[in-house]
């Protein structure tokens, strides 16, 4: 891991970099930006769960989901501030994770997979249902980005959009870098390492594991909200499990485990897909075969490269000789 | 009158579940042995589909593809499990046979479309099972009997095989313990590649008699495989009856679902599944991890 001052500076300057953006890139290429940003949050967001507890949710598009559809529904009808309808839809989608994560986290493993899975897809028939909120097939267009509170607009531009959107992403990762290095945090590694130990201490795991899904829903479900009221419209599609699929792909190939590297993982396969999309239609193929390349070889990430490569060198080596331990037995 | 149309649609309902046990059988007998959740296991069904409708094209005979797609495909999912599953083994990681089958699931379906193309292939119902049989005075298609007929023989086939066989027995022995089955002496590498390519031999099975159904098109794979595990978890995974039974509620649900709620149709199968789960978390009949 990249420690102290130097993590400090490196976060500094991408923020910075992050900032200036917009001046830099020209207008339409923000678009693709803000969308890249939306979806590394999401990863991260899987992250918590992923590479902090090692459970496996094919169902995190529930998250997405949950999250974009409160806040078009909150946006529309109550026609509420844009950050006002946000932050509801976040608290709403967490609300509805605690008992879902309670079923789930009964079991670990692959039935920890299908039944996320089987979760999201109830959301996804669901919409079907109740047809005249959801409107069904057709989804919610026409989103609105009302103004407020305290007479703001500065956010219902794009490129005004483009900085909340970075805020929140910046505040997040904060957020999730504070709460994985918490006490909290270590319980979790412990629950990654050996759950049957850490019961043996004394820890509730299965109210650890309850907690950090419905953090990681909230998370998720900013980044669902972000989008809806960005694309300006909600569909079906945010609640198919080719969602989960996907933001679990870039979760793996860019780190599990380092919150850095599904976010980055997130941003370059937008950015990727948008521009290879362009140039040829074997784009999914050669996605595929990437992730399964990590899968098999590189298991860590990119990122979980790059700091080997970063950690070999000995004056870091003997610092983080414990973290590369454990790394290496999971 | 009434009763014929219920029959009808119980009839309906079984054709379909003859369709998901081929994929769920596959699903839960890889499962069974090799803890492995397939998540390529409903393209390998489209592939089947598409590989019985060339052999048909080229060939023109139905029964001929029938035969043949199945073990195309098996070898298919041999390689893949020599190739890519294997190195895999020593790695304490279950979560890794999802992650990189659900690869294997994008490549898969991305070489169909390069393959085979983006138009959906209309594979004729063949000329001899294309008639309609009158059951209670309600027409019904013989395809759909074929169907039920073919299930039920694969349903007894393999459940022979498990049981009677050696072959079969050696699957059971390694399902329930695979180093003791390894240190008398059998090749565990070998019975694992064999019930692969079996489970997706079954699978293939499936695609190309569900082809004449729904035609052959991009994306047939990726509903029917998430029905495959709401049925193997329903079932308990690993269970072979379990398979079965999991197969005849799902479609069942479906079918009448579809017919007399159709708002809840699809809601109706997760729900099936989400009520087994919380009652018994290891499914109908699977045993608790």
């Amino acid at each position: 891991m990249i420690r102290g001052t130097s993590w400090k500076a490196a976060l500094g300057v991408t923020a910075g970099v992050c900032v200036l953006l917009p001046f830099i890139v020209p207008q339409y290429s923000l678009t693709i930006l803000i969308e890249a940003l939306i979806f590394g949050l999401f990863a991260m967001s899987l992250d918590l769960l992923v590479g902090y507890c090692r459970l496996y949710s094919f169902g995190h598009a529930a998250a997405y989901g949950l999250g974009a559809y409160s806040a078009a529904i909150i946006l529309t009808q109550l026609q509420l501030p844009l950050p006002v309808g946000i932050v509801l839809a976040v608290l709403v989608t967490m609300v509805v994770a605690v008992p879902i994560a309670w079923i789930c986290t009964r079991s670990t493993g692959v039935s920890f997979a299908m039944l996320t899975l089987a979760f999201a897809q109830l959301g996804y028939a669901m919409l079907f249902r109740f047809r005249d909120i959801t409107g069904g097939s057709d989804g919610i267009v026409g989103i609105p980005r009302p103004s407020g509170p305290l007479g703001m607009t500065w956010f219902q531009g794009k490129t005004g959009y483009y900085y909340l959107v970075l805020g929140c992403l910046f505040g997040s990762y904060l957020m999730c870098r504070a709460i994985v290095r918490s006490p909290f945090g270590a319980v979790l590694s412990g629950i990654r390492e050996n759950e049957a130990k850490t019961i043996a201490l004394g820890y509730n795991t299965r109210a650890y594991k309850t907690a950090t899904a419905a953090l990681a829903y909230g998370f998720g479900g900013l980044a669902g909200a972000l989008y809806a009221a960005f694309a300006g419209f909600a569909s079906p599609e945010l609640f198919f499990w080719l969602v989960s699929g996907r933001v679990l792909i870039m979760v793996v190939v860019g780190g599990a485990g380092t919150l850095i590297g599904p976010i980055l993982g997130g941003v370059f396969f937008v950015f990727i897909e948008h521009e290879l999309s362009q140039v040829t239609d074997l784009w999914p193929l050669i996605f595929g075969s990437i992730f399964m390349a990590f899968v098999m070889f590189a298991p860590e990430g990119i990122w979980g490269l790059l700091t080997r490569r970063f950690n070999a060198r000995p004056e870091l080596a003997s610092a983080d000789a414990g973290n590369e331990t454990s790394d290496a037995a999971a | 009158m009434i009763l014929g149309f219920i029959l009808a649609q119980c009839l309906s309902a079984l054709s379909q579940a003859a369709i998901l046990f081929f994929i769920a059988c596959g699903l839960t007998l890889i499962f069974g042995i090799m803890r492995i959740v397939n998540f390529a296991h409903g393209a390998i069904f489209m592939l089947g589909a598409y590989v019985g409708f060339t052999i048909v094209a080229v060939t023109g005979s139905f029964l001929l593809s029938l035969l043949l797609a199945p073990i195309v495909v098996g070898a298919v999912g041999m390689g893949f499990e020599r190739i890519f599953l294997r190195p895999l083994y020593g790695r304490r990681d279950g979560g890794a046979y999802l992650l990189l089958t659900f690869g294997l699931a994008i490549v898969l379906s991305e070489l169909i479309r390069i393959i085979w193309g983006t138009q959906p292939l209309a594979a004729g119902i063949p000329d001899f099972l294309r008639g309609i049989v009158v059951v209670l005075d309600q027409p019904f298609p013989l395809y759909r009997l074929f169907l039920i007929a073919l299930g039920l023989a694969a349903a007894i086939g393999l459940w022979q095989f498990l049981e009677r066989t050696r072959a079969g027995l050696l699957i059971r022995a390694v399902s329930q313990n695979a180093e003791m089955v390894h240190a008398l002496g059998t090749d565990v590498d070998l019975v694992r590649t064999g019930v692969f390519g079996l489970g997706c031999a079954m699978a293939a099975l499936g695609g190309v008699l569900a082809a004449p159904l729904v035609t052959a098109f991009l994306g047939m794979g990726t509903t029917v495989v998430i029905d495959a595990f709401v049925i193997v978890i329903i079932g308990g995974m690993g269970s072979f009856l379990g398979s079965l039974i999991g197969s005849i509620l799902v479609s069942f649900v479906q079918v009448l679902g579809a017919y007399y709620f159709q708002d809840l149709a699809l809601a109706f199968m997760y729900f099936l599944m989400l009520t087994v789960l919380v009652i018994r978390p290891g499914g109908l009949l699977g045993k608790e991890d």
